[in-house]
């Protein structure tokens, strides 16, 4: 069944373009649009594991050196892919049920830019070509700018443009990087780079190998949303549509891990890229959290806490042992699905209130107690609460980084969880607890159906890998193993 | 007394950071957290340097934490150079596109 391998990228994209050409036929496009999101999250599930070559191109064997070489686009499909495929699946059509039951006539250019972001990380995901990568990178930045560019709230379009002009340094700086590659091995399969390395065939401390390095780290930063672009990061969340963003984060998470694990396996062999990888997190956990702790606007303090949480997720890749990886993807996992319900519950508040400001909110748990009550659950397991998902995974960040000798990261990691505890607290005291403000309108008093039900959805995740969480880090920590020299 | 001053006129200052609009306990409280938290996880972080150099790790966490405490409020500074400005993001994208490079073209195998 590795035919599905690539259907999990072609589906969405051909929903996309379908979807884009008969925009005219509105309950045609609606219907598509939720038949291709019910099967986004059953393609990966259904798929066994295992290398799909675009073109048939086989791999060919070199005689001499006893060295297989990848000619083909190569896709490689194991449980990492597969949990988080499904997830971004899952995510996807939520968002889409949203979409589709909040507006009566859908857009066909905004399901195209949904499904196309979608496509562009299934395939960042699952390739092993750092061409290939790249490409998609760049649909998926474009795919980025434009869900944000359609959202109605003011200014959307100015931190688009502004979004995008940034990607202009980003982007080209990764792609000299990968030429720099191609050019010192003559490959851009990712598998076949390593093997050129781990061969001894490549001087890794020539300057062009550690100039490469520099650029595609630049580039990843730009991806991820790490420092010195943290700030237009949760810029694009706070002026996306709430369904918007909680897509987009997802779509950071994923293009983050992606391009950091094909950079792990090509440079993790020089000390200097997991320094480099722990500092910027750090810095992202540092500026993140502290800049929430000052927000007014609870969609951009959101938005920077989202930024924070990649830092945990960057941690576990640059301590680099088989339980730091697997507790920093366990971390992505998570950061997806809570992220994602924080979004979708304040957008219900948004909804109901048309009010963005923490100061003039209050008094809503009388009103929405059942999205209170979700949102809580939502912040305390982003803040690390026992029993909620990212106990577990920050637990596991935590004792990675006194198991490697870093009890300073350790604390860090503690007390950035704290913060987003007194953050997420302080917020939630305001608008859903603090005596209501005379002045404040509640316009619709019914929060969306299909907005409490995703929020449900997402939260029966979060308990659930919470209180199992060996379903995900088993196999994950299986996968790792693979990726160790 | 001088610190206790110090403090008093952060929250003086955090008026200012705050857009128009009424400025609650909750968000001074935030600030000042967010002003302790920067500081500490600033001065835990450059303990990191014990990696490097022992000496150095307990110089530039000293020299850090007179030069964080006697410079506060520091979060409107932060905050301030974080805006949506499009000339203060390119600014710091080129700076660490810089950084980045000088770093490991001259310094990418010592460590």
């Amino acid at each position: 069944m590795n035919e599905l391998i690539p259907l999990m990228v072609i589906v969405p994209m051909m929903a996309a373009l379908l979807l884009s050409a008969f925009s005219k036929f509105n309950k045609v496009i609606k219907c598509l649009a939720l038949v291709v999101g019910i099967c986004l999250p059953i393609i990966p599930l259904a798929s066994n594991y295992g290398l799909h070559f675009f073109g048939g191109y086989q791999p060919i064997m070199d005689n001499v050196t006893n060295v297989i070489y990848h000619p083909a686009i190569t896709y490689s499909f194991d449980f990492m892919q597969q949990i988080f495929i499904a997830m971004i699946g899952l995510l996807t059509f939520l968002v889409i049920f949203i979409y589709l039951t909040k507006y009566k006539k859908a857009s066909g250019s905004y399901l195209f830019l949904l499904f196309m972001g979608t496509a562009a990380v299934t395939a960042l995901i699952l390739t092993d070509d750092i061409f290939h990568m790249f490409v998609f990178f760049e649909i998926l930045a474009l795919a980025q700018v434009g869900i944000v560019a359609a959202s109605s709230i003011d200014y959307s379009y100015e931190m688009a443009l502004k979004y995008m002009i940034l990607g202009a340094i980003g982007s080209p700086m990764m792609l000299l990087g990968i030429g720099f590659l191609l050019a010192m091995t003559g490959t851009v399969n990712v598998t076949d780079i390593v093997s050129i390395i781990r061969g001894g065939l490549l001087d890794v401390t020539s300057p062009v190998f550690l100039l490469s390095l520099g650029l595609i780290f630049f580039g990843w930063l730009y991806a991820s949303g790490l420092p010195p672009f943290h700030t237009i990061k949760s810029g694009i969340y706070s002026k996306a549509e709430p369904h918007g963003a909680a897509l987009l984060q997802s779509f950071t998470v994923i293009s983050m891990i992606s391009i950091v694990l094909i950079m792990f396996r090509i440079y993790s062999t020089l000390p200097i890229f997991e320094v480099l990888v722990v500092f910027f997190s750090v810095v992202a956990m540092i500026l993140g959290v502290s800049m929430a702790l000052t927000q007014t606007d609870f969609r951009r303090m959101i938005g920077f806490l989202a930024v924070g949480e990649l830092g945990f997720i960057g941690l576990g890749i640059g301590l680099g042992t088989q339980y730091a990886l697997t507790a920093g993807l366990f971390q992505a996992l998570n950061e997806i699905v809570i992220t994602a319900l924080l979004f979708i519950g304040f957008g219900a508040i948004v909804h109901a209130t048309n009010e963005v400001d923490t100061r003039k909110l209050g008094g809503l748990l009388a009103y929405h107690p059942k999205v209170g009550i979700m949102l809580l659950a939502g912040g305390l397991a982003m803040a690390g609460v026992p029993p909620l998902s990212g106990f577990q995974s920050k637990l596991m960040l935590v004792q990675a980084s006194l198991s490697c000798g870093y009890p300073e990261l350790s604390i860090l990691a503690i007390m950035v969880s704290i913060a987003t505890f007194v953050v997420f607290v302080k917020t939630f005291y305001s608008m859903f607890l603090s005596p209501k403000p005379h002045d404040l309108e509640v316009v619709d008093n019914e929060v969306p159906k299909a907005m409490v039900f995703a929020m449900a959805v997402l939260l029966i995740v979060i308990i659930a890998l919470g209180i199992f969480p060996d379903v995900v880090t088993s196999g994950i920590s299986n996968y790792v193993g693979g990726l160790l020299p | 007394m001088r610190l206790y001053d110090q403090i008093f006129n952060v929250v003086k200052k955090f008026k200012e950071l705050f857009s128009p609009g009424p400025v609650t306990n909750a968000d001074v409280s935030g600030s000042i957290t967010a002003e302790i938290f920067i500081i500490v996880s600033i001065v835990i972080a450059s303990l990191l340097l014990r990696h490097v150099s022992i000496l150095l790790a307990g110089l530039v966490t000293l020299i850090l934490a007179i030069v964080l405490i006697t410079n506060i409020p520091l979060i409107p500074k932060f905050k301030l150079e974080q805006e949506d400005s499009l000339e203060k993001m390119l600014f710091y994208a080129v700076l660490v596109l810089g950084l980045i490079v000088i770093f490991l073209y001259w310094g990418g195998n010592i460590v």
